[in-house]
């Protein structure tokens, strides 16, 4: 006879899920290349604790001061920023369901009930639930403090706006892992996040211009936002403090009805997943096309110039930043900066005004900051391979050819950047003087290529797999970051001392040989180095292949 | 005396304290359906790794077609074609991109990869996806598009480790008399597999390795006579390799002692 398992109670099967977690932090740890991101996440570490516990500090203190003042309706704008806080930080930083598919729970024997529970319990481990609970607590004692007599509604409310906030939280979650599970809604998410973080700078431009219609219009809003639950906390404990307590139940019953109605939602989506939703797209057969004669594409080969291998690698490389939408909408960045920034400082500080600032200086500047971004990746250039860089060991091809083909394709994505923000910049402020114009170009073809080399060797010997598309676990190897620092204050140290040793010595050309120099050995440099690294990859395969497989 | 078309003296690769594969004296004829088998975690991924260029020996030589490895890396690598462990296949590529950069890296032409690229996709059952990334394929599919990829440039020597693996038994016909047809035309095809029936219909010679060693070697005929003792024997190919792998009780589960599930 078959043994079977009795049945598992929800808190033994809350504590296994936590032990999960811990084992899988602490397992993920056990690797030497990761124990370098150790001393980085206890340096997290320390800056969150201080992060958490300051705030402690301020919403006891705040709490306290708004109650023992008697400026109740200021204890909303605390509660707000606890419910901002808990329901963004997951969405920024933690995101869903990438080291850990919560769902992988269901082939244990779990009711919908329990499945429902420990999802709760897991979101209450997360990082921002950790640190509201801590600031509620504090503003709990910084109210009794002020006024026990608050302390039973405080008590209330908190427990309310936990049971709330937990319950959103998961809501948001479930409902982006559903939006996030197709690769092309996931990859497409990512690329508007980014628009959206960049158009942050368009705000006060915005506001500068249309501030005067914008302000009325948030007046006639601001009112509606008394009926979200943070309002309705601090409308409870402003109640509380004046002895109203018609006001605390009302308030409370209103906290009440979210709370329900957040778990009605989130029932009905664990019960979908529950009863096997599946949405990613493997597990749709894709739409069949009727099957097309095999035919060769006569177009002239653009890249003819270059061996096969290396214009295989080219193309290649140019399908992977276009399928990247991340990488690639990134790279309408730094453009759209340059032109916010040059139109900012056009208006702020106008032609012929004193402090008016020229593209003679601006020019030099835009230009480091485009190589300090775009050659950031090139430090771990083989990130988005995968199991895919076993082709370039299995092929009849030196490295020489792979990292030719790979910085050709970054060289000429620096180029057209350069070329779109030398164009805006052109637009607002002007060109440059020829003696900066070529000083500049000769020190970024010094600067880029120099940098390569260091950039190619450290891309074999620390490398990290980066997925398409996925933010959480985006972490780059703290080596590669560290080289890359490195190299880039190197070299945009020694550039800025030349280029203000041309100043110093009012040669105005002076600047500009001195980098056409260093630019001649940067490039005999690279080429020499490409055997040299060739080698490298060759003993350094076993790492680079086992480091990309995971 | 038949061409050699895989030679290794003494090959070993060790991991820290473990040793994968001992000392590994093999040789394969050109043109032979070569099955290379052993347990789990007996080394045979650790060899033909080693033999395709993915991973360094730690001591030892490699001679394919009668070049040694070490030396002659590329010449060597153009002339064989791989279906390593993983795939690895570029995943952000369709199916017939992924080919034609594969074609390219072999150094053919733009015309004949693209040419090739298509014959392959079309045979393989692929051709009615051209759209699709290879992250999307389902595993059989990315098994079928690897197996592709290994043969565009017409490889002289084929690794193919577990290769119907997720394969649908239509496309799996359809593999196994390509695989057929090349050994025929004088190509070596050096096969790794679980499923000991396919080997026994497929291979004319077999290898087995067991704890990082080569415990036998030869032709089926000559394993099976040397476990019976007879020629011509009926043994099976499963028979053979539990007699030589599973000699010592000790490698046997015991099923005692799991009385509970019984």
């Amino acid at each position: 006879m078959v043994d079977v398992g009795a049945p598992v109670g929800i808190l033994t099967q809350i504590g296994l899920v936590a032990g999960l977690r811990w084992r899988m932090l602490r397992n993920g740890l056990r690797k030497k290349s990761n124990r370098f991101d150790l001393i980085g996440l206890i340096f997290v570490g320390i800056l969150s604790a201080i992060f958490v516990f300051g705030l402690c500090f301020t919403f006891f203190a705040g709490a306290y001061n708004f109650l023992s003042t008697g400026r109740f309706g200021w204890l909303s704008l605390l509660f707000w920023g606890i419910f901002v806080f808990w329901q963004l930080f997951p969405i920024f930083a933690a995101g869903f369901g990438a080291s850990f598919e919560f769902r992988t729970l269901l082939r244990f024997p779990l009711n919908l009930t329990s499945f429902y529970i420990i999802s709760l319990a897991y979101g209450l481990a997360d990082f921002s639930a950790l640190a509201s609970v801590c600031w509620l607590v504090s503003m709990m004692l910084g109210a009794a403090a002020a006024k026990p007599a608050v302390l039973p509604a405080m008590l209330l409310v908190v427990t309310l706006l936990l049971i709330l906030n937990v319950t959103l939280e998961r809501l948001i979650g479930s409902w982006f892992e559903r939006l996030l599970s197709r690769r092309r809604t996931r990859e497409l998410f990512f690329a508007l996040f980014i628009l959206s973080m960049v158009s942050l700078n368009l705000i006060e431009p915005i506001m500068h211009r249309y501030g005067a219609i914008l302000r009325p219009l948030a007046h006639r809003i601001v009112p509606y936002f008394s009926w979200f639950p943070p309002a309705l906390a601090g409308k409870a404990i402003a109640s509380a403090a004046q002895a109203h307590f018609g006001g605390v139940v009302l308030s409370s019953v209103g906290l009440l009805l979210y709370a329900a109605v957040f778990s009605v939602f989130l029932w009905a989506r664990f019960a979908k997943q529950y009863r096997g939703e599946e949405l990613s797209e493997t597990a749709a057969p894709a739409p069949v096309a009727p099957r097309a004669a095999a035919k060769v594409d006569n177009a002239p080969d653009h890249l003819s110039a270059l061996s096969p291998q290396v214009a295989a690698i080219v193309r290649k490389e140019f399908r992977y930043l276009t399928r990247n939408s991340f990488s690639f909408f990134s790279l309408i960045v730094p453009p759209m900066l340059i032109l916010i920034l040059s139109a900012q400082l056009s208006e702020a500080r106008p032609r012929g005004s004193q402090f008016h600032v020229s593209s003679e200086m601006l020019f030099p500047g835009i230009m480091a900051y485009l190589v300090l971004i775009l050659m950031a990746p090139a430090y771990n250039c083989f990130a988005f391979e995968g199991r895919g860089i076993q082709t370039y060991f299995m092929a009849p091809v030196r490295f020489r050819e792979v990292f030719l083909g790979k910085n050709l394709m970054l060289l000429s994505v620096l180029a057209v950047e350069m070329i779109l923000s030398l164009a805006m910049l052109a637009w607002r402020l002007g060109l440059p003087s020829p003696p900066v114009f070529v000083a500049t170009i000769t020190a970024i073809v010094f600067a880029v290529v120099g940098q390569l080399s260091l950039a190619n060797w450290s891309s074999l010997n620390f490398p990290r797999k980066l997925e398409f598309g996925q933010m959480r676990g985006q972490r780059q190897s703290g080596m590669a970051v560290l080289i890359a620092f490195g190299a880039q204050f190197l070299f945009g140290g020694l550039s800025a001392v030349i280029l203000f040793a041309g100043r110093w010595t009012e040669n105005r050309w002076f600047s500009a040989e001195a980098f056409t120099l260093l630019a001649s050995a940067a490039l005999g440099g690279y080429f020499a180095s490409l055997d040299a690294l060739s080698r490298v990859a060759e003993k350094k395969k076993e790492v680079l292949i086992e480091a990309l497989w995971r | 005396m038949p061409e050699i078309a895989i030679c290794t003296q003494k090959l070993s690769r060790t991991f820290g304290n473990l040793t994968a594969v001992d000392g590994m004296n093999l040789e394969v004829a050109a043109g032979q359906f070569f099955g290379f088998l052993g347990p789990n975690g007996a080394g045979k991924s650790t060899t033909i790794k080693m033999l395709t260029g993915l991973l360094a020996p730690t001591s030892g030589s490699m001679e394919l077609l009668g070049l040694d490895f070490a030396a002659h890396p590329v010449d060597v690598k153009r002339q064989i074609g791989v279906v390593p462990e993983g795939m690895g296949l570029l995943e952000r590529l369709t199916g017939s991109e992924y080919l034609q950069f594969v074609g390219r890296m072999y150094g053919l032409d733009r015309a004949t990869t693209q040419r090739r690229a298509a014959e392959l996709l079309d045979f393989m059952q692929l051709a009615d996806r051209p759209k699709t990334l290879i992250a999307d394929y389902s595993h059989g599919m990315q098994k079928k598009l690897a197996l592709a990829a290994a043969v565009i440039h017409g490889p002289r020597i084929l690794f193919l480790d577990e290769p119907f693996e997720g394969v649908d038994a239509l496309a799996a016909g359809a593999l196994k008399a390509l695989l057929g047809r090349m050994t025929e035309r004088g190509t070596t095809i050096f096969l790794t597999s679980h499923v000991l029936e396919i080997v026994e219909r497929l291979c004319s010679h077999v290898a087995i390795i067991h704890k990082g060693r080569l415990v036998a070697q030869g032709s089926l005929e000559e394993l099976r006579a040397g476990i019976s003792g007879e020629a011509g024997s009926k043994t099976t190919l499963e028979e053979v390799f539990l007699s030589i792998v599973g000699q010592d009780g000790a490698e046997r589960p015991h099923l005692e002692e799991l009385s509970w599930l019984m």
